[in-house]
């Protein structure tokens, strides 16, 4: 991982990282990429990969709008470091 | 400490019941034996005392009055910090959920409310999960009561202490890789990761989710069959839960087991170096296998040389996906220095989260990203094909895969562990299967040691029954608690 790349991923991820930290961050995950280079070694070409233990399939069932009491949605605002009325309230997206 | 508090929870569920023990008097001793020594041990991050006795109270009022008793009726139990109960604050030990109030509870929880459980406080644990010695918890570090210098393992360090310290006789945790066998195993007592899709996740904290598990710490296998018989079973809020078959788990004595038994130790044992006194005790615990009936038989599963490497990819990658959820926008910690809504997620997240939980997102998200996805995820999601496929094939020699559940002793804290350390507990979470560690010896530091014992999927029933029989025979005293 170059120091352009951590800039980037670190975007992607949402974290803001300063600069003092950043040789830390690319000595700690380079070492983890040494570290995983074993995995090219065996040939498993033939192989499929693994993403769940299960055979997940889907669920499907009616879309049914059920109420939602007042004081489940309260509690849930409740948790929003800011709010207003029945919204969280977040910084304005669209700039003018 | 006072003698109540040595009973298992079989006996004490029992005592309780018929009113031989008051509720109130074993809930009082166990926050008096945690005022008492959790100052050294710092197991909790927050005590429920007053709810706690309430409840008691009520269990014993109803037990009075003759009504029907819930299976854990007025037993105290510890609930690791990334499990939510409502109301109750849930931090998962990271600052980004100081002030987070969880607004239901999980299913295990609403399961172990159902049976009358009593939840004492919240354990400590690594921030979100990560970690394996509990030393990452943005509140506290705990320490191991058998010698407090060294860490209790992780990342449910704090219910693995609390049991062992005996400041509740079972706890729960979590296990995305080998965070409660680990732990428990540093601890002296038994921890178990059921298999994949036994028990319901839902209203835990996700760290990994194609290997999170929830699981038990208790002193012995009986009373983890017991308390696992209550919170396992089909949840369809969590889609992966669908056990395939009811597993009766209250008949777990079953003393002829061993007789008829084929246990496989992995020749790659040997490709590590091994603490000098694990491997000593280990070898006497198999021929104590061998001296009961049970046939030894070396398996060969050459993939356990990828397991850290391939656990630390998909790990990392899941949790970038997952903890991409904590944005500061619904809950959790809303940084007040964002100029703009990226610059103000950012900042949420490096302020709130530690540097363990941040790499981790971060390479995560590289190994995802589409210059190493095929080369990084893709062929760590194949080689997991190659692990469970030996790991099936090596099942056809053997019933149990059995091996020490760690390599290493607890270090000192600041020190670290291998990367090796949990490799046989790690592979359980990758093939989804059930996987439990039993107290096995003392070593010369005076520390405990395990055993971990891996079956194939859903056959958790008999894994009890191994591992029950196991305990008999093992020179561990569980009625043995660290002078504090």
């Amino acid at each position: 991982m170059l120091k352009e790349e951590l800039e980037t991923t670190a975007f992607l991820a949402r974290i803001d990282i300063k600069e003092e930290e950043k040789r830390k961050y690319l000595e700690d995950i380079n070492k983890m990429f040494d570290y995983i280079k074993i995995l090219q070694e065996p040939d498993v070409t033939d192989l499929k990969p693994t993403t769940h233990v299960t055979e997940l399939r889907n669920v499907w069932r009616e879309d049914i709008v059920k109420p939602c009491s007042k004081e489940v949605i309260d509690q849930m605002l409740d948790g929003a470091p800011a709010k207003e009325g029945t919204f969280y309230k977040v910084q304005k997206v669209i700039e003018a | 400490m006072d003698e109540i508090l040595t009973n298992r929870v079989e006996d004490l569920r029992i005592k309780i019941c018929s009113g031989k023990v008051k509720s109130k008097d074993i809930v009082k001793a166990c926050f008096a034996h945690i005022k008492k020594i959790d100052s050294k041990i710092k197991a909790f991050l927050k005590l429920s005392e007053e709810n706690s006795l309430n409840q008691a109270l009520q269990s014993d009022d109803k037990i009075k009055a003759g009504a029907k008793c819930g299976f854990l009726e007025g037993v105290p139990i510890g609930i690791k910090d990334n499990i939510m109960v409502k109301g109750e604050r849930m931090t998962s030990a990271s600052k980004y959920l100081e002030n987070y109030i969880s607004p239901y509870d999980a299913t295990v929880i609403e399961k172990l409310k159902a049976a009358g459980a009593i939840f004492v406080g919240r354990t400590n644990m690594d921030e979100f999960a990560m970690g394996g010695s509990t030393e990452t918890s943005a509140y506290q570090k705990t320490a191991n009561p058998w010698d407090i210098e060294r860490i209790p393992g992780g990342s449910s360090g704090g219910s693995a202490a609390a049991v062992s310290a005996g400041m509740v006789p079972f706890a729960l945790g979590s296990d995305t890789g080998g965070s409660i066998r680990q732990p428990a195993s540093f601890c002296g007592v038994v921890g178990y990761k059921p298999s994949y899709g036994l028990i319901s996740r839902y209203g835990a904290c996700a760290l990994a989710s194609s290997f999170d598990q929830i699981g038990t710490f208790s002193k012995t296998v009986k009373d983890t069959a017991l308390l696992t018989s209550i919170i396992a079973g089909k949840d369809y809020r969590d889609p992966v839960c669908e056990p395939k078959e009811w597993i009766d788990l209250h008949n777990i004595d079953d003393l002829d087991i061993l007789r008829a038994l084929k246990i496989g130790i992995p020749k790659q044992l040997l490709d590590y170096k091994t603490d000098v006194e694990i491997t000593k005790h280990f070898n006497k615990a198999v021929n104590k296998l061998k001296l009961e009936g049970v046939k030894i038989v070396e398996i060969d599963v050459p993939a356990y040389r990828y397991v850290p490497a391939l656990y630390k990819v998909i790990m990392c990658a899941e949790v970038s996906a997952n903890i991409a959820t904590f944005d500061g926008i619904r809950y959790g910690y809303r940084s007040p220095n964002g100029k703009s809504l990226n610059d103000e997620y950012a900042k949420s997240r490096a302020e709130s989260l530690g540097y363990e939980v941040k790499k981790r997102i971060l390479f995560g998200t590289y190994v995802l990203g589409a210059k190493n996805y095929y080369r990084c995820y893709h062929q760590a999601q194949r080689v997991r094909t190659l692990l469970i496929n030996q790991i099936t094939d090596a099942y056809k020699k053997c019933d149990f895969i059995f091996s020490p559940a760690t390599l290493q002793m607890p270090v000192k804290f600041g020190e670290t562990l291998s990367e090796e350390c949990d490799i046989f507990l790690i592979a359980a979470n990758l093939a989804g299967l059930p996987g439990i560690t039993v107290p096995c010896s003392f070593t010369g530091l005076g520390v405990p040691m395990g055993v971990h014992f891996m079956g194939l999927r859903f056959s958790d029933a008999k894994l009890f029954q191994v591992a029950n029989a196991f305990e008999r025979i093992s020179e561990f005293d569980v009625n043995k608690y660290p002078t504090l």
